[in-house]
């Protein structure tokens, strides 16, 4: 199981690799342990997470592709589907069957057809475009609809932070 | 004479059920003392321990870590074990009490507040010294792209981070750049 298991992370990786998606830099942290990645996702151009850079941490449960990872991001992030400690918080990192709400579409949350790849564009869109329907982080998703300009600020400030200005 | 034959037997079964009366009130001391042993055992539990697992485990209750640690005595990877089996623990009796308690309540509220701000990217991956060496070289493209992929396992975790700090390069470059522009955009 394990091996299978890494013998498909491997090929992401390869994948991964040899043709980056556009702003997305993914790969075990070492490859001895195939199971522990980071990340580094850019933030979307026309946000304000634009210029930024955010490094995550994904962690790959045993059976995975069964399973879906789970994902933290490494620097603050003040957006409405990520947790104060860097979790995200977003459908494809959900197992089917596991919406207490249901309101996510099946299609939406994770399968072993997904991939790292599309998990880690969907956190870029989403960063873009927050899902207030279930916040994380209650006080950004409410500062996000009501005051956007403070939100903002706060974003780009965590930016300009990450970066080390 | 037929009373008295039958008196032997009878007095044989009285000696042999006093017999046993006897050991039996000489044996329940020991059972019984045995029991404050196994108290014994419930305060050496150490505190320490539980820490551990509910650092690995924080949507256990402690009480029951320290109860299921308890009953394994004090065998950290046991409970952990027993935990990832999806064998969940068992809830404690209501006269079982965790040694030293320590309130759950304090330690959660002192997480967020004791938590460090994030260190930044540059200090993060070590790049300070990467950022002057490459302030001079902004002018000229960065070297043709490599071919990300190769087969020798060294070579690819080395260009895996090499992907990595430049594109954090990049991206401080760019603020930078854009900082200064909007610095010298300002007065005119």
């Amino acid at each position: 199981m394990a091996s299978s298991a890494s013998k498909r992370l491997f090929k992401e990786y390869k994948g991964l690799s040899s043709d980056p998606p556009e702003g997305i830099t993914a790969g075990p942290i070492s490859e001895d342990d195939m199971f522990l990645w980071e990340a580094l996702i850019q933030g979307p151009e026309g946000t304000p997470f634009e210029g930024g850079i955010f490094p995550a941490e994904l962690k790959f449960p045993k059976d995975y592709p069964l399973a879906p990872p789970s994902m933290r991001f490494l620097v603050d992030v003040w957006h409405p589907n990520v947790y104060q400690n860097g979790s995200v918080c977003i459908s494809i990192l959900h197992p089917p069957g596991d919406d207490p709400n249901h309101y996510e579409q099946a299609s939406e949350r994770w399968s072993p057809i997904q991939s790292v790849e599309k998990i880690l564009i969907s956190v870029m869109s989403m960063l873009a475009e927050p899902n207030d329907e279930s916040p994380a982080n209650v006080e950004a998703a409410k500062m996000w609809r009501e005051k956007r300009a403070d939100y903002e600020k706060i974003v780009r400030d965590n930016v300009r932070k990450s970066l080390g200005l | 004479m037929a009373e008295q034959t039958l008196n032997i037997p009878q007095l044989l079964v009285f000696i042999i059920v006093s017999v046993l009366a006897v050991r039996w009130y000489l044996a329940k001391p020991a059972a019984a003392g045995s029991r404050p042993a196994g108290a014994n055992r419930a305060v050496r539990i150490n505190p320490a321990h539980i820490d551990q697992v509910a650092n690995m485990f924080p949507q256990l209750n402690r009480r029951d870590i320290a109860w299921d640690l308890q009953r394994n005595g004090g065998n950290v990877a046991a409970t952990t074990e027993r935990v990832l089996a999806g064998r969940g623990l068992e809830v404690p009796p209501t006269s079982f009490n965790i040694p030293t308690p320590r309130p759950t309540p304090t330690s959660r509220t002192a997480a967020p507040i004791a938590k460090p701000s994030q260190p930044d990217l540059i200090t993060r991956y070590n790049l300070s010294s990467k950022l002057t060496a490459n302030a001079e070289s902004t002018t000229t493209e960065e070297q043709p792209k490599q071919k990300a992929w190769s087969q020798d396992r060294t070579e690819r975790q080395a260009n895996f981070q090499r992907r990595r700090e430049e594109m954090i390069l990049a991206a401080r470059r760019k603020l930078e750049e854009k900082e200064k522009a909007k610095v010298s955009g300002a007065p005119a």
